[in-house]
C-alpha cells in the first residue's frame, strides 16, 4: 500500500508540474518583444491588411486567454500547430531534429556517464594516488570550461589544422548509401560527440568520486573488510552500489535534457538539432515551433525525473519504507 | 576458477577487440573505396557543393520570405521574360517577346516553341495565364504590386498571352517579377487562402528551369537535380548540393577544406581570411540593399513624438554633412561596401543615379557646426549639446538599429561619436527586427537604421516614399507632394529614357530634402574554388551574383575546371575517427595488458 501511495503522489506531482509548464511556457514567450507576423513586413511585403488577415487565421488576434483555451486544447489532442515561418506541422519540424539530437546528445550523454563513473569509482577508490589526482585536476578543467570554445578548439584543430574531420554538418549528402553513409555520418558526428563527452566527463565523474569517498568511510565497509571479503569484492557488492545513487538521479536528469539539445555545441559544428531549432524559432518569435520544444523538452525531464523517482524507490529501500 | 581459465578468457577478449579494430579501419576504408569506384568514370555526376549559412525557409514560390528561398525558386522557376545579365533589363525567357498596341493598355507575349514541365508535360501560355491569376486573385503579398490595373489574360492558342489592362501599363515588359508555375500541381490550392497555399508541400518540384528540387532536409541542406526538359542550354553540372551552416567560421574552413565549391555569403570581417587562399576567388557582389538612417517626421500615432529640430532641413543637411559614409564603409564594411547617395540601389544600375562627388554634401563636422550655429541651435549651458531655441530642450535623439542587418548597429555605434562632435546626444538602442517592427509601427523614435533593398525596377522603391505611404511603407512619415508627382510620372512613361531622366530627378529631390541618409551600398560577398569550377555568369554586370540572384544563367554556364570533376561525391579517404579511434583503443588493449600482467592474481579468493 505504501509503494502504491508513493507511486501515485509522483504521478500527479509529475501531472501537476507538467500543466504548470504547459502555462508558463505559453506566456512566457508572448513576454518577447515583436510581432511574429510584423516581423514578416519587410521581407515578404505584407501591408496592415495582410498582416491583420493572417493574424485572425492563425488566432492570434483573438484574446490572450482564449488563444490559450485553443493552445491547451489543441495540445491535449496531440495537435501542436503549426509554424508561423513555414506553415509546416510542428511535430513534422520536431520529428526531423529527433533523429540528430538524440545521436549527438544521447551518444555524448552515454559516454560522459559511463566514462565518468568510471573514473569517479577509481578516483574515489585510490584517493590520493597518480591517477586520482589528475583526473580530479582534469574534471575541474574540463567541466569549468565552456563547450563553445572547447568546440571550436577541437574544430580548428582537427578539421582546420589537421584536415582530419569535416568543418561542419550532419553529412556530405549527395548520393551515399548504406555503410558509407553511416561511416560519414560518423565522422560528422565524432568531433560535437567528443565536445558534449569531455565537457560533462567531468561532473559525472567528480559527484561519483565525492560519494565513493563517503561511502568508503562506512560502517558496513569497514564490517565487510573486517570479516576478510576481498578488496574488488567490497569494492564492487558494498561501495559502488550505496555511492551510485545520487549519480543515479543525475544519470536520468541528463537523459531528460537530452531532447532539449545542445544550442551551443550544435551551433558550433552547425549540427541541426532541436537546440539550433529553439533558437531559431526564438529569433522568428515562431511561437507554435517554441511551444513545441519546449514541451516536448519539459516533459522528457519530468517524466525522467518521475522515472528515477520510481526507480530510485526499488534501489534503495528505505526510500519506500519511508 | 582456474588462473589459467581466466587468463585465457582476457586474453580472448584482447584479441576479438583488437580484431574489430582492425575491421572498423577496413572497413571505413573498403566502404569509402567502393562507393568511389562503383560507377564508371563517366556516370560518375558532377556536383557543385554549395556552403550557405542562410537555411532555406520554404520550398513553396509563394511563401518565399528571403535569402535561401529566392535561390531556390529563381534556379528552378521561370519568368515570362528574364532579368538580364548585365544590367536586369527585361531579356526573352519562356516568351521571345512582348507587344504592346498603341496605348499599352494590351500586350501580346509570344512563347517560345517546345516548352515542358519537368516532369515531360507541356508547359502553355494557360499555365502562365494562370500563375498570374493565382497571384492576383490570391492576393499574393510577395508579387502582386507588378499587376496593377485589374489585368485580365487570354490565351487564344498554346503560345500566346494577350494581358490586357484598364489603364496604360508597361508590367509586362518591367518584367513582372512573378514564377511561372504549372497549374495542375497548384489548381487545386485555387482560392483556398494563403494558409493553405503556404502549407503546399513542394518537393520534389515539378518547375521549366534548368534545376529542380529534389530532396530537402531543413537544418541539414537541399539537393536540385537537372532538369532534363530544360528549355535552354544544357547545364555543366548534372546536381546542386546546398549545405547549411550555423557559422561562417566553419563554412569558410570547409570552402578551404575543399567539403564544398562555393561559400555563399561571407560577412566582411570574414573576407580577408579568404582572399588569398590558394586556388579561392572571392566575388564582391555589387550592392542591392542600402543601410537606412531615416528621420522621423511623425503622424504615425499617439506615441509619434519625434524630435522637433527634424523638421528643419538644415539640421538634417547637418547630420548627414557629420556622418563620415567612408570610414562606415571601410571600418564597418571592410572594403566590401561604397558609400551611399541615392535610394535606388546600385544594381539597378540603369536607374540608379549616381550624384558626382562634387555634388553630394560634403563630409564636413565643421560645415555642419556652422550650419547648426546659423539656424539657431547653440550650445546655451556649455554641456556640449545643443538646444533647440524654440522649445529650450537639448537636441538628444533616440536611434533603434537593426541588430539583424549586417553593420547596421557597428554604422550606429561610429554616428553616436559623429553626432556627438557637431552638439547632438544620440541613445543608440540595438535591437531585434521584431522590435524594429514595433518602433516602426508606433513611431516612437527619432531615427532609426534598418535597410531597403528594392526590386530591379525602381517603382517599388519611389513608392515607399510617397505621402500616402505614412503609416504604411513609409519610414518616417516623409511628406512631398513634389516627389508624388515624379512619383506618378515615372509609372506612366514608356519611353525608357525619358522614364530614367524623373526617376533621376525623383533620387535627386530625395538626396537634397534628406529624409534620411542613404548610409552605404554594402554588397554581398561570395567565393568558390577557382581550381574546381568556372564559367559564371554574374548577374548583374561583372560585379554581379554567382548563385542565382535575379536569374539562374550562372547555374547553367558554370562547369567544372578541365583537369576537376568538381567535389568527389564521396571521399575516398579514410575517416580520420576511425584513425583516432582504433588508436586509442589499440592504446587502452596495450596499457591492460600491461597492467594485468604485472598486478597477477593477488585479489583472488
Amino acid at each position: 500500500m505504501g509503494a502504491r501511495r508513493y507511486l501515485l503522489s509522483k504521478f500527479l506531482q509529475a501531472f501537476a508540474t507538467l500543466l504548470f509548464v504547459l502555462t508558463f511556457n505559453f506566456f512566457l514567450f508572448r513576454v518577447l518583444p515583436g510581432d511574429p507576423i510584423g516581423l514578416l513586413a519587410r521581407s515578404q511585403r505584407l501591408t496592415d491588411a495582410d498582416i491583420a488577415e493572417q493574424r485572425a487565421t492563425l488566432g492570434l488576434d483573438q484574446p490572450l486567454p482564449q488563444q490559450y483555451v485553443t493552445y491547451v486544447e489543441q495540445t491535449v489532442s496531440g495537435n501542436l500547430g503549426v509554424s508561423l515561418r513555414t506553415a509546416r506541422p510542428v511535430w513534422g519540424i520536431i520529428a526531423s531534429r529527433l533523429g540528430p539530437t538524440l545521436l549527438l546528445v544521447g551518444l555524448g550523454t552515454l559516454f560522459a556517464t559511463v566514462l565518468g563513473i568510471m573514473i569517479g569509482i577509481k578516483g574515489g577508490w585510490q584517493r590520493g594516488s597518480r591517477f586520482d589526482t589528475s583526473t580530479l585536476y582534469g574534471s575541474l578543467v574540463l567541466y569549468s570550461m565552456p563547450e563553445g570554445w572547447l568546440g571550436m578548439l577541437l574544430l580548428i584543430t582537427f578539421a582546420g589544422i589537421l584536415g582530419w574531420f569535416p568543418a561542419g554538418g550532419y553529412s556530405s549528402g549527395g548520393d551515399l548509401t548504406g555503410v558509407a553513409r553511416i561511416v560519414d555520418i560518423a565522422d560528422h558526428l565524432f568531433l560535437p560527440v567528443l565536445t558534449l563527452t569531455l565537457g560533462y566527463i567531468g561532473e559525472y565523474a567528480i559527484i561519483m568520486r565525492s560519494t565513493m569517498i563517503d561511502t568508503v568511510n562506512e560502517d558496513f565497509v569497514t564490517i565487510a573488510r573486517a570479516k576478510g571479503v576481498p578488496e574488488r569484492m567490497v569494492r564492487k557488492h558494498h561501495v559502488v552500489p550505496n555511492a551510485f545513487l545520487p549519480t543515479f538521479t543525475l544519470i536520468f536528469l541528463s537523459l531528460g535534457f537530452i531532447l532539449g539539445g545542445a544550442v551551443v555545441v550544435e551551433a558550433v559544428f552547425s549540427w541541426p538539432g532541436i537546440g539550433l531549432l529553439t533558437y531559431n524559432a526564438i529569433q522568428t518569435l515562431d511561437y507554435p515551433v517554441i511551444q513545441g520544444v519546449f514541451l516536448l523538452s519539459s516533459a522528457a525531464v519530468i517524466l525522467c525525473n518521475l522515472a528515477a523517482d520510481v526507480a530510485y524507490g526499488y534501489m534503495d529501500p528505505r526510500v519506500r519504507e519511508a | 576458477m582456474r588462473a589459467g581459465g581466466r587468463r585465457n578468457r582476457v586474453r580472448t577478449t584482447i584479441a576479438a577487440a583488437t580484431a574489430v579494430l582492425i575491421a572498423l579501419a577496413a572497413g571505413g576504408t573498403l566502404a569509402s573505396a567502393q562507393d568511389a569506384s562503383d560507377a564508371p568514370a563517366t556516370d560518375v555526376p558532377v556536383v557543385l557543393t554549395v556552403g550557405t549559412t542562410v537555411d532555406l525557409i520554404t520550398d513553396n514560390p509563394f511563401a518565399v520570405s528571403a535569402g535561401s528561398d529566392w535561390t531556390v525558386v529563381t534556379a528552378q522557376y521561370d519568368m515570362l521574360l528574364k532579368f538580364d545579365d548585365a544590367s536586369l533589363s527585361p531579356a526573352p525567357s519562356l516568351a521571345t517577346g512582348c507587344d504592346p498596341n498603341d496605348d499599352s493598355t494590351v500586350w501580346t507575349c509570344t512563347l517560345r516553341d517546345g516548352l515542358k514541365w519537368s516532369n515531360g508535360s507541356p508547359l502553355t501560355s494557360r499555365d502562365v495565364a494562370f500563375s498570374y491569376r493565382f497571384i492576383i486573385d490570391n492576393n499574393i503579398p510577395q508579387y502582386r504590386s507588378d499587376f496593377k490595373f485589374n489585368p485580365t489574360f487570354e490565351t487564344p492558342d498554346d503560345h500566346t498571352l494577350i494581358w490586357t489592362s484598364e489603364e496604360p501599363t508597361f508590367a509586362p515588359e518591367m518584367p513582372p517579377w512573378a514564377y511561372i508555375v504549372p497549374q495542375k500541381v497548384w489548381q487545386g490550392v485555387d482560392g483556398k487562402g494563403l494558409q493553405v497555399i503556404k502549407a503546399q508541400p513542394n518537393t520534389p518540384s515539378i518547375a521549366s528551369g534548368p534545376f529542380v528540387l529534389t530532396e530537402w532536409n531543413q537544418g541539414q541542406g537541399w539537393t536540385m537535380e537537372k532538369n532534363p526538359y530544360f528549355w535552354g542550354q544544357e547545364p555543366g553540372v548534372d546536381r546542386i548540393d546546398f549545405r547549411v551552416y550555423s557559422n561562417q567560421e566553419a563554412m569558410t574552413q570547409a570552402l578551404r577544406n575543399g567539403e564544398i565549391d562555393v561559400a555563399d555569403g561571407i560577412r566582411p570581417s570574414l573576407v580577408n581570411s579568404v582572399d588569398g587562399i590558394d586556388n579561392v576567388t572571392v566575388q564582391k557582389v555589387i550592392s542591392d540593399w542600402w543601410l537606412n538612417l531615416a528621420f522621423n517626421f511623425g503622424g504615425q500615432g499617439p506615441d509619434a513624438n519625434p524630435l522637433p529640430a527634424l523638421q528643419n532641413l538644415d539640421v538634417r543637411k547637418a547630420i548627414e554633412m557629420a556622418i563620415d559614409k567612408q570610414a562606415i564603409a571601410d571600418t564597418v564594411y571592410q572594403g566590401t561596401a561604397t558609400p551611399g547617395d541615392t535610394i535606388i540601389r546600385p544594381a539597378s544600375a540603369f536607374w540608379h543615379l549616381d550624384i558626382p562627388a562634387d555634388e553630394e554634401f560634403p563630409y564636413s563636422p565643421d560645415d555642419a557646426n556652422a550650419l547648426l550655429d546659423q539656424a539657431g541651435y547653440v550650445d546655451t549651458n556649455g554641456d556640449g549639446i545643443r538646444e533647440d531655441p524654440s522649445t529650450g530642450d537639448p537636441l538628444q535623439m533616440t536611434i533603434p538599429a537593426s541588430s539583424d542587418t549586417t553593420g547596421a548597429v557597428e554604422a550606429g555605434q561610429l554616428i553616436v561619436g559623429y553626432l556627438q562632435a557637431i552638439g547632438i546626444e544620440v541613445d543608440l538602442k540595438p535591437v531585434t527586427d521584431a522590435k524594429m517592427n514595433d518602433y516602426w509601427g508606433a513611431g516612437n523614435f527619432d531615427a532609426y537604421i534598418w535597410y531597403w533593398s528594392g526590386n530591379p525596377d525602381p517603382n517599388y522603391q519611389l513608392f515607399v516614399f510617397t505621402s500616402d505611404q505614412c503609416g504604411s511603407w513609409s519610414d518616417g512619415c516623409w511628406k512631398n507632394p513634389a516627389f508624388d508627382k515624379l512619383y506618378e510620372e515615372q509609372g506612366k512613361e514608356f519611353d525608357r529614357d525619358a522614364r530614367q531622366k524623373i526617376v533621376f530627378d525623383a533620387q535627386r529631390l530625395v538626396y537634397e530634402q534628406v529624409p534620411g541618409v542613404v548610409l552605404a551600398y554594402p554588397g554581398w560577398v561570395q567565393a568558390y574554388r577557382s581550381d574546381r569550377f568556372e564559367g559564371w555568369t554574374p548577374a548583374p554586370g561583372d560585379h554581379g551574383y554567382l548563385m542565382p540572384g535575379y536569374n539562374y544563367d550562372s547555374l547553367v554556364s558554370v562547369h567544372p575546371v578541365a583537369s576537376s570533376s568538381g567535389t568527389a561525391a564521396s571521399s575516398s579517404s579514410v575517416p580520420g575517427w576511425i584513425w583516432l579511434v582504433a588508436i586509442a583503443g589499440i592504446a587502452l588493449i596495450v596499457v591492460v595488458v600491461v597492467r594485468r600482467g604485472r598486478r597477477g592474481d593477488l585479489d583472488e579468493a
